[in-house]
């Protein structure tokens, strides 16, 4: 018999034995038979990544997460202040800062009005400034959530609490509840899969991908443009192909004895998953290969083979979720606009930074849109954080323009996968201080992901030490507003 | 009454609580806050109560009683639990809520929260099967269920599992034919002496350590954003060395939670403390220092209560415990044991964080031993002979016409434009060293004054760039230097030890700096002579500003109370001599004469006399050990402020939102009686958990042990005992061996071994399809553990066979392959320690994994894929996941491939004449048994066909067998090389290869 089939077989029959025993729906079947997990049980022998239902009919089959590591400044791209630019260079006022510490900022800065120019955009009249040229096309297409909020203003725990609902490691990340609650439709892809561009981390670190205290196969898989796509997915030299498989076929059929004579469950899938592991050193490389998509796709996005880019990243997005790749983590270095040197400047700097990003976001939505994807295809992009209505302390003397880290009030814009196009949610104060109305805290978007995912955050748990863990930890509202 | 269960016997813990856990205790529990309808049933007097005339639970009378009423309801409104509330109770449950109910509700303490006791062995059938007194009650449960136990495991089978249980290697053939013979001859006296032998081995350390470091969340690197590396592994060795000289686990675990309030604590019992400062420390700029270092003495409450009391009282950081009876209040009690560390939030960018201890190795130790040997006998030898106290005319006009031309010029001191302005832009020649010198006089004694200062200490103490500089400072009777970018979290502190400084003196101290300013590359000198010091803070993560030197202190600072002069900084690293001569060229009019036939006497051994060249041996030999001591490894560790801090209840677990104030305690009613006399502070806290009488210790201990023997524990959540945790499999099982533990003396080695060689230990794994289909988690214990391989066995293991495995117990943790990608773009670009992974040098290479270097954002690849923990936090089970990147791995990786391919060396040098013979070889090591004739067949023609393919295409053989910096045997073939590697390779990925079966 097929290892694989066997090895769904073995997961079937467990099911059936699971519902005559009280369980009721497949949701709950699938993450009971997950819990036995919890304790360490040697239960290898269910595949853990095949698909399974959600809680009710999702809108979202997979998303795209678009992370600009460092903090996007909202003040200079979607939330626009025209009474802050009335009163930039005025010492900022007592009441902002009272009782409050900021990470670079003693002392009284001075506000800084954004020097950028707002118009709106589509039929949602959406606020968008000059920085983001390509993002006023797909206007209609977007919905801008403009007083996300989040507890954290430092990088590492608001990266975190934005991917783990905490603000230390340890926790399961989004994309690995995602696959954890959904499993995957590609057998030969990993499930979740992340990618870097421009070269450096998140500082959250592998804990924005990491699978916590839930079994590590729901860990997102970092993809690569250069060396093994995923590691240890190329064959050593001298290796070939039909010598893999040949070898293989010989691994197979040893494995296979000893199964037939002892009967260790285990060992099935064993064989199944070196099945996997073969296919996927075919079928890695092949969808990370975007060499043969058309000249007119590659210049839509901006892509150039062979590179670690933003752009490159986007296109292989897509690639990988129209493979049935569950979640595709993007993670871009260079958005902490301190005002240290000019690449920080919210003037060229941010011009430079977004002339790389927004024209490759807008070529995957509308990449997405024409293959049909888009519909149940979440897109998000944003930071973990916002930034100051004032001038950074260390960077205010300087000539270059610079925000301190902000947590009150940043902007995240999604797309597709049942939110609405064309609509902003939201406001914050005039100079952009607080949000005043249509709060949403990082928890809340969480909870929406997962609703859009077909989940009740609440009751998507793992049982760890005794407690039910969640996403959202013990907080999270749906944002209905925002739905489709 | 403890077997042999009747149908009509319900027990509340074992039957009722986990359904009453599980789905009524969330809203009708302990915690007031989330309390529905004021009604909680954990606890009998208020279940039975009526609330509105309604009774929940009625005993004797089920129909009467609201809570089967409410469980059977169908409507929306009635129902419990809530439809909404994704929570269920089977039918089934709801009968046996029923007749619970119905035989009067009677509630138990919760079966953890009461001490072990020993129950009566059980009457079995099998009266011959049992070895150890465990054994009886796996049997009579295996009896009751009208199971057999498996028949026993081959010899070699079970000396392959007892080795990787106990030594984590599996055994050589020769071990296993010696085992065999002796069997043979002496039946279970030779299973003894194999147990005995295994548990001797120096191994046996490194085994349990592997468990033990998880849970203490041991790791290379400080965690957060800038994960830079720290030293930790002195910690790590002493595990080590603990279980091999198999200190009792009461020892073990009373030093690491306070060996520093042992009386008269050694440095090693000092060292043992660092268990609890293995936690993450966060070093990004800008954080608030008080909210992480509130999660630090957090962390420490996970640790200890996740390790010792298998319960996480972490959820009552933030409100009681929903559960299990444990209040916000407890939690702060528990947690004021671990706040009084002097320590701060903001730590660890560049090295240790405070407070730390020179922690040196043995040898070290031994070399420094010998050092001060010497020197003391030089110094008797000196003193021997009578010196000269003066020094001839022309001997002076000599030495100072020489001085002039020894001592380097010195830039011209600015015009001073104020009068405290010493010199302006202090700065330090990172390439050609910097050496600054001062005289300076106290007017009075002085706990703590600056002397000179180029440290601003203006502003904001959270602003980034706070107390950056340099600073030297007279604490008591010795000096203190500070190069600091963030006072104190970015700064090296330096303090010597034995610098004598008195009021009323003139002392010329000399500073010394080569390099980065890290706390290694400083030397003090006083009064000529170089001294000890003592590091207090060791953290400079690059150039301190550059400021004016000020005579005393900046602002609003109390004023040196003294005199300054002659304050003069050379670009360059003067010799000791060099100082030595300064001192005593600049001294004229400064000294007291004491002082002035001191130095001259200095001057004058170094130049005249018989003993010249002794007194320059012991000059060297004297930088020598200072230079030496400054490099010795520092560990952080556990040291109690002289005031305690006061703890509060912090609400949610906010670090700003203090609360009522508390003391340090632990939850006395609900587990165990503080020991009359013990100290409230964590010496108390470590008798608190140890005495004989603790309900969960030794239980949370032994089932750790047995999980690590069974795959999984008798416990089932090894980590959680509390009402949510698993009900035990075997509960008799686990008191015998609990207290035996207890009552033996915390004898970790005598629990290893009855248990190694119990009778259900021994039990082949191999089953009927039926039993694997029955208990596929083997909780009846009906066979031996067969369970997947950890990270590092699969690695050690394949080191080991191939002749690879360099085995050498304890040292820094080493860097063996890691793909070169992985650590690029890892967060800020800054030379912290750590941003790289530079390939370990010759050996290192080879050593075993527990001693890999473990970056916590990015450990490595291989042990992740085989589910290591991150090390982030405390982790008492490690999952064990079977996925195809594991395969990749074992494939692909650099290590695995050049263990193939040495294991491949082996088989053409020591595996015989044919492919047979070869063939089987290799799998006799990898497996520990010979292969069928039917595997013999597979394997000779698979090696055949990589003979034929890589014959056909010599050139890549020649590739494949490059891979690794071992270099091949240029006597053999590529061809034959490369075709055995492959064989290995398919042997070393076998499913039972990387199993203990």
């Amino acid at each position: 018999m097929n290892p694989l089939r066997e090895a769904q077989l073995s997961l079937q029959t467990r099911r059936t034995f699971l519902s005559s025993v009280g369980q009721f729906s497949l949701g709950a079947i699938a993450l009971h038979a997950m819990q036995a997990d919890a304790f360490g049980a040697p239960s290898a022998n269910d595949n853990p990544l095949a698909p399974r239902k959600p809680h009710f009919k999702a809108k979202a089959k997979r998303v795209i997460y678009l992370h600009m590591s460092g903090g996007p400044p909202n003040l200079d791209i979607f939330d626009h202040k025209p009474e802050l630019v009335k009163r930039n260079a005025e010492n900022c006022p007592d009441s902002f800062l009272k009782g409050r510490t900021f990470a670079f900022t003693t002392g009284v800065p001075k506000l800084m009005g954004s020097p950028r120019t707002f118009k709106q955009y589509g039929k949602g009249g959406l606020w968008m400034s000059d920085a983001v040229p390509n993002f006023h096309k797909i206007a209609d297409d977007v919905t801008l959530v403009k007083a996300m909020h989040t507890d954290q203003f430092n990088h590492a725990p608001a990266e975190l609490l934005l991917f783990t609902g905490h603000n230390r490691q340890g926790r399961p990340s989004l994309g690995s509840w995602a696959t954890y609650g959904l499993g995957t439709e590609n057998q030969d892809l990993p499930g979740f899969v992340t990618m870097i561009s421009n070269g450096v981390q998140p500082s959250g670190g592998q804990g924005c991908w990491g699978s916590g205290f839930i079994p590590s196969v729901y860990q997102g898989v970092q993809c690569r443009s250069k060396g093994d796509p995923v590691l240890f997915a190329n064959d050593p030299p001298g290796m070939t192909r039909d010598l893999r498989r040949a070898t293989l076929d010989a691994l197979n059929s040893l494995n296979q004895r000893q199964q037939d004579e002892l009967g260790h469950a285990e060992t099935v899938t064993r064989i199944a998953q070196y099945e996997l592991a073969f296919r996927m050193q075919a079928s890695v490389p092949e969808v990370m290969d975007i060499s043969k998509e058309k000249p007119a796709t590659l210049e839509a996005y901006g892509a150039q083979p062979g590179q670690a880019s933003f752009a490159n990243n986007c296109l292989l997005a897509r690639r990988l979720v129209e493979k049935g790749v569950r979640f595709v983590h993007l993670f871009d270095w260079g958005w902490d606009f301190h005002g240290t040197n000019p690449k920080e400047d919210i003037r060229g700097g941010l011009t430079a930074k977004m002339a790389a990003t927004d024209k490759p976001v807008m070529a995957l939505i509308n990449d997405l849109k024409e293959r049909g994807l888009l519909e149940d295809t979440l897109v998000v992009w944003g930071g973990e954080f916002g930034r100051t209505p004032f001038r950074e302390g260390r960077t205010s003397k300087g000539d270059v323009l610079g925000r301190d880290h902000y947590p009150d009030c940043f902007s995240v814009m999604m797309a597709g996968g049942g939110v609405k196009g064309g609509f902003q949610f939201g406001e914050t104060d005039e100079m952009g201080f607080a949000g005043v109305k249509d709060k949403v805290h990082v928890h809340d978007l969480q909870a929406t992901i997962m609703h859009l995912l077909g989940f009740d955050h609440e009751r998507l748990t793992y049982r760890f030490q005794g407690r039910d863990y969640r996403l959202t930890d013990v907080h999270g509202h749906v944002v209905k507003q925002i739905l489709a | 009454m403890a077997c042999g269960l009747s149908a009509e016997d319900i027990r509340f813990n074992r039957d009722i609580r986990p359904i009453l856990s599980e789905n009524c205790f969330y809203c009708h529990g302990q915690d007031p806050k989330h309390r529905e309808a004021g009604l909680r049933l954990d606890v009998r007097d208020e279940a039975i109560k009526a609330h509105d005339g309604v009774i929940a639970v009625v005993p004797g009378k089920p129909e009467q009683s609201e809570m089967l009423k409410r469980l059977l309801s169908h409507d929306a409104d009635e129902q419990m639990p809530p439809p909404k509330s994704n929570r269920k109770v089977t039918p089934a449950q709801i009968e046996l809520i029923r007749r619970w109910i119905a035989q009067g509700a009677a509630y138990e303490k919760h079966w953890a929260f009461v001490p072990p006791e020993k129950s009566p062995a059980p009457k079995v059938a099998d009266k011959s099967w049992s070895r150890e007194p465990f054994d009886h009650f796996v049997l009579a449960k295996l009896e009751a269920e009208k199971l057999k136990p498996s028949p026993e495991a081959k010899p070699s089978a079970w000396l392959r599992r007892a080795s990787f249980d106990l030594t984590g290697l599996p055994p050589t053939p020769a071990e296993i034919a010696a085992f065999e013979a002796d069997v043979g001859q002496r039946g279970d006296l030779a299973y003894m002496t194999a147990a005995q032998r295994l548990l001797g081995s120096p191994r046996f350390g490194e085994r349990l350590a592997q468990d033990w470091l998880d849970v203490a969340r041991y790791a290379d690197t400080h965690g957060f954003n800038n994960d830079s590396a720290r030293s930790m592994w002195r910690w790590r060795d002493w595990v080590i060395e603990s279980f091999n000289h198999n200190a009792p686990f009461s020892q073990f675990i009373t030093e690491q939670l306070a060996g520093d309030l042992l009386p008269n604590p050694t440095d090693a019992q000092r060292l043992a403390t660092a268990f609890n400062r293995n936690h993450v420390i966060n070093s990004e700029g800008g954080i608030i220092d008080e909210e992480y270092r509130v999660e630090y003495v957090a962390d420490r409450v996970r640790t200890t209560s996740t390790a010792l009391l298998g319960l996480t009282m972490e959820c009552a950081r933030c409100h009681d415990h929903k559960y299990d009876p444990i209040g916000e209040k407890d939690y702060y009690r528990m947690f004021a044991f671990f706040n009084n560390v002097l320590e701060y939030g903001e730590d660890g960018r560049i090295a240790n964080a405070v407070p730390l201890l020179v922690t040196p190795t043995p040898e070290q130790i031994k070399r420094r031993r010998e050092m001060d040997e010497r020197l003391k006998a030089i110094d008797i030898a000196l003193r021997a002979w009578p010196e000269s106290v003066s020094i001839p005319a022309d001997l002076r006009t000599r030495l100072i016409a020489e001085d002039a031309k020894l001592l380097p010029k010195t830039p011209k001191p600015a015009k001073p434009t104020e009068a405290r302005l010493l010199a302006k832009d202090a700065d330090v020649d990172p390439k050609r060293g910097t050496t600054l010198s001062v005289w300076f006089k106290a007017k009075t004694a002085s706990p703590d004054a600056p002397i000179i200062s180029a440290l601003d200490r203006s502003g904001n103490p959270a602003a980034v760039s706070y107390g950056g500089g340099r600073e030297l400072r007279l604490v008591g009777d010795e000096l203190e230097w500070a190069a600091s970018q963030r006072y104190p979290a970015y700064a090296t502190i330096v303090r010597t030890v034995g610098a004598k400084i008195r009021p009323g003196n003139w002392h010329q101290v000399a500073v010394r700096i080569q390099g980065s300013e890290n706390a290694s590359t400083i030397a003090l000198f006083v009064d000529g002579e170089e001294v000890p010091t003592q590091i207090r803070h060791d953290g400079v993560s690059g150039a301190p500003a550059k400021r004016d030197w000020l005579l005393g202190a900046d602002g609003k600072a109390k004023p040196f109370d003294g005199e300054v002069s002659g304050f003069r900084t050379y670009p360059s690293v003067l010799k000791p001599a060099q100082i030595r001569h300064a001192y005593w060229l600049q001294s004229a009019d400064k000294l007291t004469p004491e002082q002035r036939v001191a130095a001259d006497r200095s001057i004058a051994r170094r130049h005249t006399g018989r003993l010249q060249a002794l007194q320059a041996e012991r000059d060297t030999l004297w930088t020598e050990r200072l230079a030496f001591v400054r490099t010795l490894p520092t560990t952080m560790v556990m040291e109690e402020m002289p005031t305690p801090r006061q703890a509060y209840v912090l609400n949610r677990g906010s670090y700003d939102a203090l609360g009522e104030k508390v003391d340090a305690g632990v939850p006395e009613q609900l587990i165990a009686p503080w020991p009359a006399d013990a100290p409230k502070n964590r010496l108390g806290l470590a008798r608190w958990f140890l005495q004989p009488q603790h309900p969960l210790t030794a239980r949370v201990v032994v089932n750790r042990f047995w999980a690590q023997l069974f795959g999984v524990g008798l416990v089932k959540s090894v980590e959680d005992f509390g009402t949510q945790g698993e009900w035990p499999s075997h509960p008799e099982v686990l008191d015998t061996l609990a207290r035996d533990f207890v009552d033996g003396g915390w004898n970790v080695k005598g629990f290893f071994k009855s248990v190694v060689l119990s009778s259900t230990y021994r039990q082949t794994s191999d089953a009927s399809p039926e039993l694997y289909a029955r208990d596929p988690e083997n909780r009846l214990l009906a066979r031996g553990p067969r369970v997947r391989l950890t990270s590092e066995q699969i690695r050690d293991q394949a080191l080991a066979v191939s002749g690879l495995l360099a085995e050498k117990i304890g040292g820094p943790s080493v860097r063996p392959y890691q793909p070169e990608s992985l650590y690029k773009g890892i967060v800020v670009d800054a030379p912290y320690p750590s941003t790289t992974w530079e390939l370990g040098k010759g050996d290192e290479i080879y050593r075993r994994s527990l001693y890999t270097f473990w970056k916590r954002t990015v450990p490595h690849p291989a042990m992740l894929t085989f589910d290591s923990p991150d090390r982030e936090f405390c982790s008492a089970r490690r999952s064990r996941t079977n996925t195809p990147l594991q395969a990749l791995v074992l494939w692909n990786e650099t290590g695995y491939l050049e263990s193939s391919r040495k294991l491949g060396e082996r088989m053409l040098k020591e595996g015989g004449a044919d492919d047979t013979s070869r063939a089987t070889f290799a799998f006799r090591l990898a497996t520990g048994r010979a292969p069928r004739a039917a595997e013999t067949e597979v394997l000779t023609r698979t090696y055949a066909k990589l003979r034929a393919d890589f014959a056909a295409r010599p050139d890549d053989a020649a590739k494949l067998i490059k891979v690794g910096v071992s270099v091949p045997d240029p006597a053999l073939s590529a061809v034959e090389l490369a075709a055995a590697g492959g064989v290995a390779n398919m042997i070393l990925t076998l499913d039972e290869t990387i199993t203990k079966n």
